[in-house]
Parts: C-alpha cells; sequence; structure tokens
C-alpha cells in the first residue's frame, strides 16, 4: 500500500479526475482523505500499486489541468482492511432508525 | 447594455478566432441558436449529432485550430461522446457546448437531463459546468486554453438553458492565465550530449515519427533533423506525412500493419528515437518484445506518454519545435559513426514491402490507381477497417495533414462527417474520403450534409459486404467462424446515394485486372477526383481479401505475417 498526496485547486471535476486515474486502472480506493491545505486543496490516498502503476499514475494526475502537485510518502498499511461496509448493513442500519 | 447568455456565448467563440461550428439544435440549446443569426458564427448543421463532432474534429484535424461542435442536452450531448473520446485518443482540439435543463432541474432527472460533466469527465482534458452568466466568458476562454494547449485535447462546457437565456453586462471577453504547475516543467537543453553519446555508442539507430511532429507545428525542423541523421525512419498512422516518402531513408508506416521494412527495422535497432508518439499496442506489437535491443529517447510533449510501455533511457519533455532544433544544433557540434552501411540494410529491395501477389491485389491495385491521380495537396480521410489500413499503406503523401483518420480510437463512422468538416476548411482541396460498406452505413445520414452544402467531397466505399477488419481476425484467428460479420444484405449504395441527388456509379474489381489500366476506366476515375459536385465510387472488393503484413494481437513486431499461409 502506498500513500500519494495530490495538491489541487478545487475546481468542478478535479478530485473526480484524480480519483478516476485510479479507480480506471481498477485499483481499490480504500483511503481518501480531501481537506482544503492553504490556498489549495489536499487529497491523500492510499493505493496498492506497482511500480509501473506509480509512474502512470503520476504522469496522468500531472496531465490533469488543476493538478498542482504530486508526492507518494512511504508504503503503509491500510486504515481499515475491508474497502467498503457492506450494503446490507447500512440499509438495516437506516431501516433501524427510520422505525425509531 | 445587458445582453443574452447565448450572446455572450458567440461573442466569445468569436474572440476566440470561431468563425464555424457544427451542431443540431434542441430544447436546451435553443436560446444559442435563436442567437446565431449575425453573430458571425456559421452554423453547419449535420444530420446526427456524431455527424457534428466528427465534422469539427475533421475541421481541427486538417487546420490545427480548435474544432466547435454544439448539441443540446441529454441525448444530443451524449451522441458527442464518441467523438470525444476519439479527439482524446488523436490530441485534437475540440470544444463542444453543450445545451444543459436550467438550472433548478439540474439532479432531479428532468426531460432530456444528463449529467454529461460527469459522463464526459474521463473522456475531457477540462469541463465546465456553467454556474452562473458571470462564468460564461472564463469558462470558454479556459476551455479554449486547455483545448490547444500542450497536447491538445477535448474540453466540454455545459450550459444550463436559464443561463443563455438571463441577461448581464458584458465588458468584453476574458483571457485567461494559467497557474504555475509542477508539471509545465521543460527539457532544460541538457539532454543534447547524452543523446550525441548514444548515437555515438550505437550501429543501429532507427527514428519513429508520430502525431506529435505535426501537432507541434515542428516539421521543417525535424525533417532538416533527420537529413541529418540519415537514419531509417518510419511513422506512425498519425505520423503520415511527416517525413517526405521519397526520403531515402523512409521505410513507411510501422506497427500492426506496418510495412515489413519499418517493423524489421525496429525490430533489430539498438538506439531507438521516439519523436511525438505515444507508443500504442498497435504499434509496439506485445509491449515486452518491442524493440527489444534499443536504448529509447523519447521527445514528447505530454508526460503522460512517457515510460507507459517501458521505461526509456532518456525521456526529453517539451514542444519539438523547441527540443529539436537543441539537439540538432548539438549534433552539428559532432561527428558521428558511419550509418550508411545499416541504413543500406534497412532500406534495401530484399525488405519489400509486399509480396507481389497482395500488390497484384485488385483492391490495393485500386487505390494505387485512385491515389496517383489525386491532384497535389488532396486530403485524405479514411474510416476505420480493412480500407483504413489498405490506404495507409498505400496513400504516400508528403503533407503532413494530408491523411486524417480515426487512429486511436478506431470509430467505424469517422471519414464521411469529417470530411465534410475538412472540406468546408480546405474549399478549394479535393477531398477523397475512404470508407468500408459497414463504416459508411454508421453516419450515412451526413450524405444529406454533403448534398445541402454541395460540397465536392469525393467518396469512395470499398465495398466487400463484410465487416472486413473484423472478418479477416475471423478468419485468420477464429478458424473462419464468420459470426455477424456477413453484411451481403448491404443495400445498393448507389441508389442510395442517387437518392440524396449525389452522383454515384458502381466499378468492380474486373476493372482493376488490366494493368495498366484501360482508358476508359482510367478517365472515370480522372472525372471522379476532378469533379466539383460530390460524388460516390462503389467499388466491388473481393469479400474475403485480407490487409497484409499484419501482426497477430500479442504478438512481437518480429512474428508478422506476410502473407496467408496456403490452405491446408
Amino acid at each position: 500500500m502506498q500513500t500519494f498526496h495530490i495538491r489541487y485547486r478545487n475546481t468542478q471535476g478535479t478530485l473526480m479526475r484524480i480519483l478516476n486515474a485510479a479507480s480506471r486502472r481498477a485499483l481499490d480506493l480504500p483511503v481518501v482523505h480531501a481537506e482544503p491545505s492553504e490556498h489549495d486543496h489536499l487529497v491523500t490516498l492510499a493505493l496498492e500499486v506497482n511500480q509501473k502503476q506509480v509512474g502512470q499514475l503520476y504522469r496522468e494526475w500531472y496531465g490533469i489541468a488543476d493538478v498542482i502537485k504530486v508526492s507518494s510518502g512511504a508504503a503503509q498499511a491500510p486504515a481499515w482492511t475491508t474497502a467498503h461496509p457492506p450494503a446490507g448493513v447500512a440499509m438495516e442500519d437506516a431501516r433501524a432508525a427510520a422505525r425509531a | 447594455m445587458e445582453i443574452k447568455g447565448a450572446d455572450i456565448v458567440l461573442k466569445c467563440l468569436r474572440a476566440e478566432g470561431v468563425e464555424l461550428v457544427f451542431g443540431y439544435p434542441g430544447g436546451a440549446i435553443m436560446p444559442l441558436y435563436d442567437a446565431l443569426e449575425g453573430s458571425g458564427v456559421r452554423h453547419i448543421l449535420t444530420r446526427h449529432e456524431q455527424g457534428a463532432v466528427f465534422a469539427a474534429e475533421g475541421y481541427a484535424r486538417v487546420t490545427g485550430e480548435v474544432g466547435v461542435a454544439m448539441a443540446t442536452s441529454g441525448p444530443g450531448a451524449t451522441n458527442l461522446v464518441t467523438g470525444i473520446a476519439d479527439a482524446k485518443m488523436d490530441s485534437v482540439p475540440l470544444v463542444c457546448i453543450t445545451g444543459q435543463v436550467r438550472s433548478a432541474l439540474i439532479g432531479t432527472d428532468a426531460f432530456q437531463e444528463t449529467d454529461v460533466f460527469g459522463v464526459t469527465l474521463s473522456l475531457t482534458k477540462w469541463s465546465r459546468l456553467v454556474r452562473t452568466i458571470d462564468e460564461i466568458p472564463a469558462a470558454i476562454a479556459e476551455g479554449f486554453y486547455w483545448a490547444r494547449s500542450g497536447r491538445p485535447g477535448p474540453v466540454v462546457i455545459d450550459i444550463p438553458t436559464d443561463m443563455l437565456k438571463a441577461k448581464k453586462e458584458f465588458s468584453g471577453p476574458v483571457k485567461f492565465t494559467p497557474h504555475a504547475r509542477a508539471a509545465d516543467a521543460k527539457a532544460d537543453g541538457g539532454f543534447t550530449d547524452t543523446i550525441v553519446a548514444l548515437l555515438q555508442k550505437s550501429s543501429k539507430p532507427v527514428a519513429l515519427v508520430g502525431a506529435g511532429a505535426k501537432l507541434s507545428g515542428a516539421i521543417p525542423e525535424l525533417r532538416r533533423l533527420l537529413d541529418d541523421l540519415s537514419i531509417p525512419t518510419f511513422a506512425t498512422v498519425h505520423g503520415l506525412g511527416a517525413v517526405p516518402p521519397e526520403a531515402p531513408y523512409y521505410l513507411g508506416m510501422v506497427g500492426m500493419h506496418g510495412t515489413r521494412a519499418a517493423n524489421t527495422a525496429l525490430n533489430e535497432t539498438d538506439l531507438l528515437f521516439v519523436f511525438g508518439a505515444r507508443l500504442d499496442d498497435r504499434v509496439t506489437g506485445e509491449p515486452t518484445r518491442f524493440a527489444p535491443h534499443a536504448k529509447i529517447v523519447h521527445f514528447e510533449i505530454d508526460p503522460a506518454q512517457l515510460d507507459r510501455v517501458r521505461p526509456c533511457e532518456l525521456s526529453v519533455i517539451g514542444n519539438l519545435a523547441d527540443t529539436i532544433p537543441a539537439f540538432q544544433a548539438e549534433l552539428r557540434r559532432h561527428s558521428l559513426p558511419d550509418f550508411s552501411g545499416w541504413r543500406a540494410v534497412a532500406c534495401g529491395p530484399e525488405r519489400a514491402e509486399l509480396d507481389p501477389r497482395g500488390l497484384a491485389q485488385p483492391t490495393i491495385r485500386f487505390l494505387d490507381e485512385l491515389f496517383s491521380r489525386l491532384p497535389e495537396n488532396s486530403v485524405v480521410i479514411a474510416d476505420v477497417g480493412q480500407h483504413q489500413m489498405w490506404a495507409a499503406q498505400r496513400y504516400r503523401s508528403s503533407s503532413p495533414r494530408g491523411f486524417i483518420t480515426s487512429g486511436g480510437l478506431g470509430a467505424m463512422g469517422f471519414a464521411l462527417p469529417a470530411a465534410v468538416g475538412v472540406q468546408l476548411a480546405k474549399p478549394d482541396t479535393c477531398v477523397l474520403c475512404v470508407s468500408g460498406d459497414g463504416g459508411f452505413q454508421m453516419n450515412i445520414q451526413e450524405l444529406a450534409t454533403v448534398r445541402r452544402l454541395g460540397l465536392p467531397v469525393k467518396m469512395v466505399i470499398v465495398d466487400n459486404k463484410y465487416l472486413g477488419m473484423v472478418r479477416q481476425w475471423q478468419q485468420l484467428f477464429y478458424q473462419r467462424n464468420y459470426a455477424e460479420t456477413d453484411l451481403s444484405d448491404n443495400p445498393d449504395f448507389v441508389e442510395i446515394a442517387k437518392a440524396y441527388k449525389i452522383h454515384s456509379f458502381r466499378l468492380n474489381e474486373d476493372a482493376m485486372r488490366e494493368f495498366p489500366v484501360s482508358t476508359e476506366t482510367g478517365d472515370e476515375i480522372d472525372r471522379f477526383l476532378r469533379s466539383t459536385e460530390p460524388e460516390l465510387l462503389v467499388f466491388d472488393c473481393a469479400p474475403e481479401a485480407n490487409v497484409f503484413p499484419m501482426v497477430p494481437a500479442g504478438a512481437a513486431l518480429s512474428e508478422m505475417l506476410l502473407e496467408e499461409e496456403p490452405a491446408q
């Protein structure tokens, strides 16, 4: 698992383009954290990638009009092990909340 | 004075130099159509939005300027999507303006509402869903900037219909100033001595030229450099025309249907210069066995294209118009090894491109006959399929924008509408549109556009009554199981053209069996090419004619098939 930090201008669709560079390669997105940072925005992604994909992702992110800078951190364990909560659980919770 | 958003759009388009837009009206974009008259922007009505976007692409590809397509919301906009993807793959500067449902309805699944911004997000270089009338000038200025800049590409500007109807004070178009980005770093010139050192150690250097050479506008610089280097040189399908075909070191097209000489040289080289090509799988064959002995020096404007297939020894990022002269200047300060022996082998007659039996194939003879009679500076637009590869192999244009096709996406139905855009951009040029019988029917409705405008487009259908390229693969790799590729129930194209009031006629293979062709056939082709009216020529092609050489999918370039295996 490798961590990437992408600084970008928070214009329409820029975050989606950043994420799409990963999803079009069928990479799971277990960790995505985006927040304002100084005058721009910063998104941190943790991705399971090979060396070739790292290069491809860097170059594709830099090709996005409003991406300012891309850097990567050390490999790390994911914050949680399951990619998403099971949809059924969430629905059940919602139904329970509605019944209450 | 207050003016409508639609008027602002058109004034901003004029400020970007737009004179011609291609489109199809509909509900949400009606205010823009209402404002067209007197705006200085000429609108070309096609008969389908896909026709509009391909026509805009044709215009952009032949001029190098931004092509503009317009469509309404929902189905109008989604019909643009194939053209947008095509422009992305082939680096075509394109701006699509789509009407959107009114702001209050966005997100409600309103009539003819589609999330066009979302649908096209991964296909565009940049896009904008306009939220207020105030955003229109900046959106258009920024959209055109990104469409043109760096590696050109498509942009979508989606404008809700109430923004087009709203009024505001307009102080004039704005200029977009891009922010500084780390990605804008360019080669600093220090690369040149490394290249010269690589050349001095090389014994079999070659050069591969792609579309970037044309897009950069650096054709004269590139040609001077190649003359200095005088090493075996070949081109991708979009690089055709960048190198004069008569250059003694030129080997033609490389890749899946490239020449034997080009693919062999690429397999043997120890140093490969790539000038503005992204090295897609149709060029490389099996990537792990691409140029297996070579070090690669890649000149490229788009960093995203570097090291995609395999790592380069040296990447030179920047516009070829800047990097090539720097390379050449350094080159002229050094003496290089004598590459004449290598060149003689690589360009020698024993590596002739086609088996003589292949050259005798009537379709190739027909295309040779057609191309040899074209007036100078003609533009050939090929659709997608066997005829496309035959045309790419046989048309020897020395004009960088003389051969146009949908190369990366391979979108059937491209050629006829693209020819409309090319002919409008070049009204005095002979524009020859070569299609197959499958692709022609994908946008056959644009015959109405050709007729309406009286465009003297010369259309050729190479009619083998099959989806020929798919059938060829079925023959070679699927044991002749011709599943759903039989088009023997095609309509009579000659009669269809007549219904559109377009003169049309048929030639069959027998006319090409004589060599040279009869005077009557030659005169008929000459008359066709020089007609001032639109014309359609249907060439009846052998159903099982195949394109060779051919590199099977997943094979290395060195494993190309030069001819059909003899029947067992």
